[in-house]
């Protein structure tokens, strides 16, 4: 068994058995050499028997208990196991293609400026319902708008080793949820100095199923962590594809729209209620015309319509959770895990698995 | 049946009494010992404490035809001595061959025994259900 390797694949899952089987298969139907790589699987407490598929094609799988840590800490922990020179980090409903690994290898070999390369989602959801397929749609819209930006994307993305520890890891304190660890590990990356790319010629598939809810929670505690912790400004310059920047941007002009519109709807005498219902609507479709353009060239002009309802309702969430955040920051002051979690960290308790560790 | 769709015999490979040491017996012993008067239960909740470093777990499957090639056992498992910080299993389709170096090296070896012809995805399936480490890694033979 050789010491090191070129590449350490780190799948890190959390109930993921309904996807984890395909993940795991299409990481194993790269065209890297069988020898060159390694897949780490970290478990971080799942209760649905996604050990036992990570089991069938992982070399290594490590199994967290307890509660669950978020992936920035699982990941965390999968590189330390890892021997590759090169880390890939997969989430657990992401499908590669077969040369997605390879061709982000050899962008790290062909460019020694750039230390991070990450994939950019594709067109199709895993899952079809409308609600996947909105929210992939929305994703994508904000990577193709800023193709090539210096971003880094969790779901799919590969780091050199030695770059990846120099900027801190990632940052297991704040972000005990599924939420913009890769978008903080990448504006860390750049601020240390390392080149950072989100490439839009390489593409994965996500296979999530969402819903109404689930999209809106996770517009809420993206916007909310955004607000809150990364700062709105410093991160709209560092990672402008960030869905809540794509929902957020139009905000400050539709307000302004509208209320010109309606001031101009004041001099009309006496103006229909259905007038301004109009007014309104014409605003926000203005403002969010660019996104429902490309609703309608992907999946037609009847998505586009029924999306657009559902495109103001996730805008008015992120905008409630952008001051939500706002607030929070101002009297409260940054996030920070639990109060148990400080306290084994502020004594150094020794234990396994470890005290998420501040950076 | 287990989850892997396959019937298993799982035993312990133990130290035969010729090669047991002075510090064998003394443990087993008191393991006996600490079974009778504190309950199996007790003793068991006391391993499944909180723990400073994790356990690890080694995994070899060796389906048909396959048998353990010499670099795996010198380079992948832990030398004597230190065998009992990993728990090793073997999950074999069939009888297993050629491990005899791998039994001498290892205590403790685990030997899952499957029906011949089963996969080696459900062989690592299998042994991943009896495997009790928070790393557990998987290895597979050569063939034949």
């Amino acid at each position: 068994m050789p010491l090191s390797l070129p590449i350490s694949v780190i799948v890190s899952t959390c109930n993921s058995g309904g996807t984890l089987r395909e993940v795991l298969a299409a990481v194993r139907a790269s065209d890297l050499p069988p020898t060159s790589y390694e897949i780490i699987v970290v478990d971080d407490a799942s209760a649905d028997g996604s050990v036992a598929i990570a089991a069938r094609y992982a070399d290594t799988v490590m199994r967290l208990s307890g509660r669950g840590s978020g992936p920035a800490y699982a990941r965390n922990r999968g590189v330390e196991l890892a021997r590759g020179d090169f880390v890939a980090f997969v989430e657990g409903d992401v499908v590669v293609r077969p040369n997605t690994l390879s061709r982000m290898l050899a962008t790290l070999n062909e460019r020694p400026d750039v230390d991070a390369v990450s994939a950019s989602r594709d067109d199709t959801s895993g899952a079809s319902n409308f609600i996947s397929q909105y929210w992939n749609l929305l994703l994508r819209f904000g990577e193709q708008r800023h193709a090539g930006c210096a971003q880094f994307a969790s779901g799919c993305g590969v780091v050199r080793r030695t770059a990846f520890l120099a900027a801190g890891m990632y940052d297991e304190w704040r972000f005990a949820t599924a939420c913009l660890e890769g978008v903080d590990l990448g504006e860390r990356l750049l601020g240390a100095g390392k080149g950072v790319l989100l490439s839009s010629g390489l593409r994965v598939t996500h296979l999530k199923r969402w819903n109404l809810g689930s999209v809106c929670q996770e517009v809420w505690r993206r916007s909310r962590l955004l607000a809150r912790s990364l700062g709105y400004i410093r991160m709209s310059a560092a990672a402008p594809s960030e869905v809540v920047f794509t929902l957020s941007r139009t905000l400050v002009p539709a307000v302004a729209l509208l209320g010109t519109l309606l001031l101009a709807a004041a001099f009309v005498p006496s103006p229909h209620t259905g007038a301004r219902v109009a007014v309104a609507l014409l605003a926000l479709i203005l403002t969010n015309f660019p996104a429902y353009r490309f609703y309608a060239r992907t999946r037609g002009f009847g998505f586009a319509v029924v999306s657009a309802p559902v495109h103001i309702l996730v805008q008015i969430v992120a905008a409630i959770a952008l001051c939500n955040g706002w607030i929070l920051r101002d009297m409260l002051g940054d996030v920070s895990p639990d109060a148990a979690t400080q306290a084994y960290s502020e004594v150094g308790l020794e234990i396994w698995p470890p005290v998420p560790r501040r950076l | 049946m287990s989850s892997a769709g396959v019937d298993a015999i799982l035993f312990r490979e133990l130290p035969s009494p010729a090669t047991m040491t002075s510090q064998d017996v003394a443990e087993r012993s008191f393991a006996r010992q600490q079974e009778r008067l504190l309950g199996i239960a007790v003793a068991s909740e006391v391993r499944m404490g909180p723990r400073r470093t994790p356990r690890r777990s080694l995994i070899v499957v060796l389906p048909d035809n396959h048998v353990l090639s010499p670099d795996l056992v010198s380079n992948c498992f832990p030398p004597e001595g230190d065998s009992e910080l990993v728990d090793v299993i073997l999950a074999c389709a069939g009888q297993p061959l050629g491990i005899a170096p791998l039994q001498r090296r290892v205590r403790d070896l685990q030997v899952l025994l499957a029906p011949a012809g089963t996969s080696t995805e459900d062989l690592r399936e299998l042994a991943m259900s009896q495997a009790p480490g928070d790393i557990v890694t998987l290895l597979s033979g050569i063939p034949v």
